[in-house]
């Protein structure tokens, strides 16, 4: 890998690992307590990060894919499958502590909100993606079959909301809070920004090293291909 | 006007193939009716009526019975290589999707058709006051299942998993037309007035044609060898 | 004689069971059942970081771990 790249990922993780530790000063020290929720409100600092990062990484595996087909470009490829494993790393971090906090909050592990049931369907569009992958023979054909599915995922997205959102308001649930309406103090925004600053440099961390580790494997493929007498790598030429 | 003729042609090759098989038809007919027998004994009818939830059924039974015939789109072709062949052909390949797709189309139609007769038989169920909304909803949420289900079972085709990996791929992204299909059927059974459902249809026809568009201009790379 | 003796039990009953909430109710909230309000579901939000940090931990090792072998495999 270049080490551009790489002394790029190491500074952004020293950045994001700074972050996070303000982060944690500001949400156990800092930041007031929300009034009706008591500190459960708190799981929102990396909830809502989280579910930024989610979805940011899935327009990042959509535009790659994109231009993969584009270009045949197999480094979008494979920028496309980091991103993909960090959304769906983060996409279960959404999941997890989104019914933590339902639990208090509405008293169920589970309810059909928007932004969840979003989340949960785009957890499943990940896995597909990678399965997709996992299961073709020849390489390139699911790193197509990838990139196919990214983008329909990603024209699907917007009208998966609207559909979810028109079909909450067709059933209103009586006890939905509204977790960042326009009204939160600034002390909780400034964590939240923090947070989301957080997640996001942690991402591109993971996702540059991630790259990075693609990029490898890719140059010892190549170069067991081109050993004399080494097992020729199937269609991995760029 | 030669684009069409092309499409045409590979509709009418799907069409025949399916009339001297009559696989798939036979396949989903059977299903839907066995899925309606079922669903009629699961129910409480002391809990819920049947009729009340008739909508959401008819709808799962659809998409059900739906994949399984979708999911077998390329078999045919795919098991001695003719796809290869049709692949060799100077067709475009969006109008090699739009093929396949008005050809799903055409029998899924059929089925769904045969799962309104059968809750109509089974559950005592009308057809509302409003037939041609109703049928515009149906065959508009149909042709987007179609859409996206015939891309996908052309990428399931080409995998080691085969028809398995079809819904996981499908499903997550068919909520759209599940929402609004399911909710403007119910409207309709209930005998409410077509204007209830007019942005139903319109959503449903955003949703045909987004998967439509998006499918024939991705067709090529799932089939490119 | 009775009913009035009845009647002052049920009064001095009333008095000796209500006070606590009447009484929060005119001064100032008590702080202890504030407290125990503000931190309901509080192991709730620690399982959360926990889940959130312990996640994002084993993919950084796993990435390094990964990283150190396709690193040792072009080494030789």
């Amino acid at each position: 890998m270049s080490n551009r790249l790489r002394s790029l990922g190491v500074v952004l993780g020293f950045l994001g690992v700074l972050l996070v530790l303000v982060l944690h000063w500001q949400v156990f020290y800092w930041v007031a307590t929300e009034r009706s929720m008591g500190v459960v409100q708190r799981i929102f600092y990396i909830h809502v990060p989280a579910a930024w990062v989610a979805f940011m990484a899935f327009g990042i595996v959509a535009l790659c894919g994109a231009g993969y087909l584009w270009l045949k470009d197999d480094r979008l490829d494979q920028a496309a499958l980091s991103a993909a494993e960090g959304g769906m790393l983060f996409t279960t971090i959404v999941l997890l502590t989104g019914p933590l906090w339902g639990k208090v909050a509405w008293g169920v592990w589970w309810e059909w909100e928007l932004r969840l049931t979003l989340t949960l369907l785009l957890w499943f569009i990940y896995l597909g993606y990678f399965l997709v992958r996992k299961s073709t023979e020849n390489p390139q054909k699911g790193k197509r079959f990838a990139a196919v599915l990214g983008i329909v995922g990603a024209l699907d997205i917007p009208l998966i909301h609207i559909s979810v959102k028109w079909f909450r308001s067709l059933h209103p649930e009586p006890v939905v809070m509204n977790p960042d309406g326009p009204t939160a103090p600034p002390d909780m925004l400034i964590t939240l920004f923090t947070g989301v600053a957080a997640f996001t440099c942690l991402f591109f961390c993971f996702f540059l090293l991630r790259y990075g580790l693609e990029r490898m494997r890719h140059a010892l493929v190549l170069r067991e291909a081109g050993r004399p007498g080494g097992p020729v790598a199937n269609g991995v030429a760029s | 006007m030669d684009y069409l003729r092309q499409v045409g042609a590979l509709v009418w090759k799907d069409l025949v193939v399916e009339l001297r098989t009559r696989e798939r038809v036979a396949a989903m007919g059977a299903f839907t009716v066995l899925v309606g027998i079922l669903f009629s004994f699961a129910i409480d009818p002391s809990v819920v009526q049947p009729q009340d939830i008739a909508s959401g059924l008819i709808w799962m039974t659809v998409i059900f019975g739906g994949m399984l015939g979708l999911g077998r789109t390329f078999h045919l072709e795919e098991d001695d290589g003719a796809f290869q062949c049709v692949l060799l052909s100077p067709i475009p390949r969006d109008a090699l999707f739009l093929g396949k797709v008005i050809a799903n189309f055409i029998l899924l139609t059929v089925v769904t058709a045969l799962v309104f007769v059968v809750f109509a038989l089974f559950f005592d169920l009308g057809f509302g006051d409003h037939p041609l909304a109703l049928a515009a909803v149906v065959l508009l949420g149909v042709l987007g299942f179609v859409a996206v289900g015939t891309l996908f079972s052309a990428m399931s085709a080409r995998t080691t998993m085969g028809e398995t990996l079809l819904p996981i791929l499908v499903f997550p992204l068919l909520i759209p037309v599940v929402i609004y299909g399911a909710t403007a059927t119910s409207s309709l059974l209930q005998g409410l007035p077509v204007s209830e459902v007019d942005g139903n249809i319109r959503m449903l026809a955003a949703f045909a044609l987004v998967a439509l568009a998006s499918g024939a201009g991705l067709f090529r790379f799932v089939v490119e060898e | 004689m009775k009913k009035l003796f009845l009647s002052i039990v049920v009064v001095t009953l009333f008095v000796a069971l209500l006070p606590e909430g009447v009484m929060a109710q005119e001064g100032l909230p008590d702080p202890a059942a504030i407290a125990g309000q503000n931190l309901r579901g509080h192991t709730h939000m620690f399982i959360a970081y926990f889940i959130a940090w312990l996640l994002i931990l084993g993919w950084a090792v796993s990435i390094a771990r990964r990283l150190g072998k396709v690193e040792r495999a072009l080494g030789d």
